[in-house]
């Protein structure tokens, strides 16, 4: 094993050919991951707010569009919408945005199913008590509902996170260049260290998907010794 | 993956009747060129070490047209089965990747006149092959998406088909015992081993199944584009360039030392 191949090509591994180009490697893994992590969760809360205040045909729409975002695989959405979206609806969409927006409306769906879970975990009495208390809807779900299913709900979007750092590597078949899209570039220029550079990636891949882990436990170990719980 | 290229190719091309606009002027206005290149093909398109930018034989060639427009060249890389569906979305203005001229492709996407010309060959490990028939009863590695498959199948029915997803893919599997030999492009294949540090223990067999000319993907119906890039090369030829851009990445002082046997304009 010969790992100078590594910290020879390291900036190019980390940024890809930024400043001269654009940004890419791992920054640019870690940059979708943040965008599509933070868009996802958003669209996860609303839509399955909504899924557990919405009734009859709305609530109907809205679980076949879920339905539909959960059962088409990552790659597909992605290959599609890059290279069929300009020529249906004459909507160019760029290549980065394009992974954005599948992970995001993935992990969205996702996230959906895991907040109305979430929500649907407390038991009944806690509605039907803020509401004598003169709560509106919106109060009760805002101050007495998400703060106790938000967390219940951590470990969901925790996993729906993880797996969505290491869906942005799906990007490499439209060409953006993120982590294992430059170290394939690499590699197939030195040919003969695939097993260093991969092993290398994966490190990266498990060093921000843990990074991610620990940062989580923190905040539900901070948020459990601030209100201990009964 | 390869049926689903295909089929979003066909799509494409059935519904790019819609879009209509003159891409020459497009490019004028716009300032850019945007060409889709190989980025793991030297030494057609690589991403080079040190300035950490795709270039190539293909790549010179894109920045003389980008050049001869006075725009700015924005390169895309690709892999073989993108080519097509790149150009029929219009994601790229011209492809320079290696871009094998066939009926078939021609039905989706506009060629220039070809600017280079090349046979399918084989790598094995060296002595293995006895003869070419031996073939009829190997794993043989291609890349998917390129005329390669298809010749092999038909030359050498016989032979265990596996598609990659480029060629130094598939040099990985025969390097590791997958395949027994790995087709592509001679030049291709003679480039690939060159940056190969054990070369010796391969060898390309002095035979060749094929007979390829290599052209500029350029969008169908675009005919004010592909006239440009044809003169455009009628010109790099006439003056020069073309061979200077030859020599520099197969000239006797290269890597690849190749003699040119194909000028532009011999075919057309």
């Amino acid at each position: 094993m010969d790992f100078s191949v590594i910290t020879d090509n390291l900036d190019y591994f980390l940024l890809g050919a930024y400043p001269d180009g654009p940004l890419g490697g791992a920054a640019l893994t870690l940059l979708l991951s943040l965008l599509s992590g933070l868009i996802a969760a958003l669209l996860g809360l609303g839509l399955g707010i909504a899924l557990s205040v919405l009734k009859g045909w709305p609530r109907g729409v809205l679980l076949t569009v879920l339905g539909f975002f959960r059962a088409i695989p990552v790659l597909m959405l992605i290959f599609w919408s890059y290279f069929l979206l300009p020529i249906v609806f004459h909507i160019d969409v760029p290549a980065l945005a394009t992974v954005v927006c599948a992970l995001s409306l993935i992990g969205g769906a996702y996230l959906a199913h895991s907040v109305h879970a979430g929500i649907q975990s407390l038991p009944e009495g806690q509605w039907a008590a803020a509401r004598a208390l003169g709560m509106q809807p919106g109060q009760v779900l805002r101050l007495i509902i998400l703060p106790q299913a938000l967390p219940i709900m951590l470990p969901s979007f925790l996993n729906q996170w993880i797996s969505l750092i290491k869906d942005t590597s799906l990007g490499y078949v439209i060409g953006v260049g993120e982590l294992s899209f430059v170290a394939t570039q690499i590699s197939n220029r030195v040919m003969v260290h695939p097993t260093e550079i991969f092993l290398f990636v994966a490190l990266v891949y498990f060093v921000f998907c843990s990074i991610l882990d620990l940062l989580a436990g923190l905040l539900q170990r901070r948020r459990s010794g601030v209100r201990p719980t009964t | 993956m390869k049926k689903l290229t295909a089929l979003t190719a066909l799509t494409l091309a059935v519904l790019s009747g819609l879009a209509h606009a003159d891409r020459l002027d497009d490019i004028k206005k716009s300032g850019v060129l945007r060409v889709a290149s190989f980025d793991s093909n030297p030494p057609f398109g690589f991403v080079d070490a040190k300035s950490k930018q795709i270039e190539g034989l293909d790549v010179d060639y894109a920045k003389a047209i980008a050049d001869k427009l006075g725009v700015k060249l924005q390169l895309q890389p690709t892999n073989p089965a993108n080519r097509v569906p790149l150009l029929v979305a219009n994601k790229v203005d011209l492809v320079l990747a290696n871009f094998t001229i066939t009926p078939e492709r021609a039905e989706q996407v506009n060629f220039s006149i070809p600017y280079f010309s090349s046979g399918q060959q084989f790598i094995v490990k060296k002595g293995t092959l006895k003869s070419p028939e031996d073939l009829n009863k190997w794993r043989v590695g291609v890349d998917k998406g390129t005329v390669n498959e298809g010749v092999l199948r038909e030359k050498f029915p016989g032979a265990k088909v596996v598609a990659y997803d480029d060629t130094p893919f598939a040099f990985t599997a025969l390097r590791n015992g997958n395949v027994q030999a790995i087709t592509q492009d001679g030049p291709k294949l003679i480039g690939l081993l060159a940056n190969v540090p054990d070369k010796d223990k391969y060898e390309v067999p002095p035979f060749t199944i094929s007979n390829d000319l290599i052209g500029v993907g350029v969008p169908k119906g675009e005919t004010a584009l592909t006239e440009f890039v044809n003169e455009t090369l009628v010109e790099l030829e006439s003056k020069g360039q073309a061979q200077t851009i030859y020599d520099a990445w197969f000239g006797p002082t290269t890597k690849t030392p190749l003699t040119r046997l194909y000028k532009i304009g011999d075919k057309s």
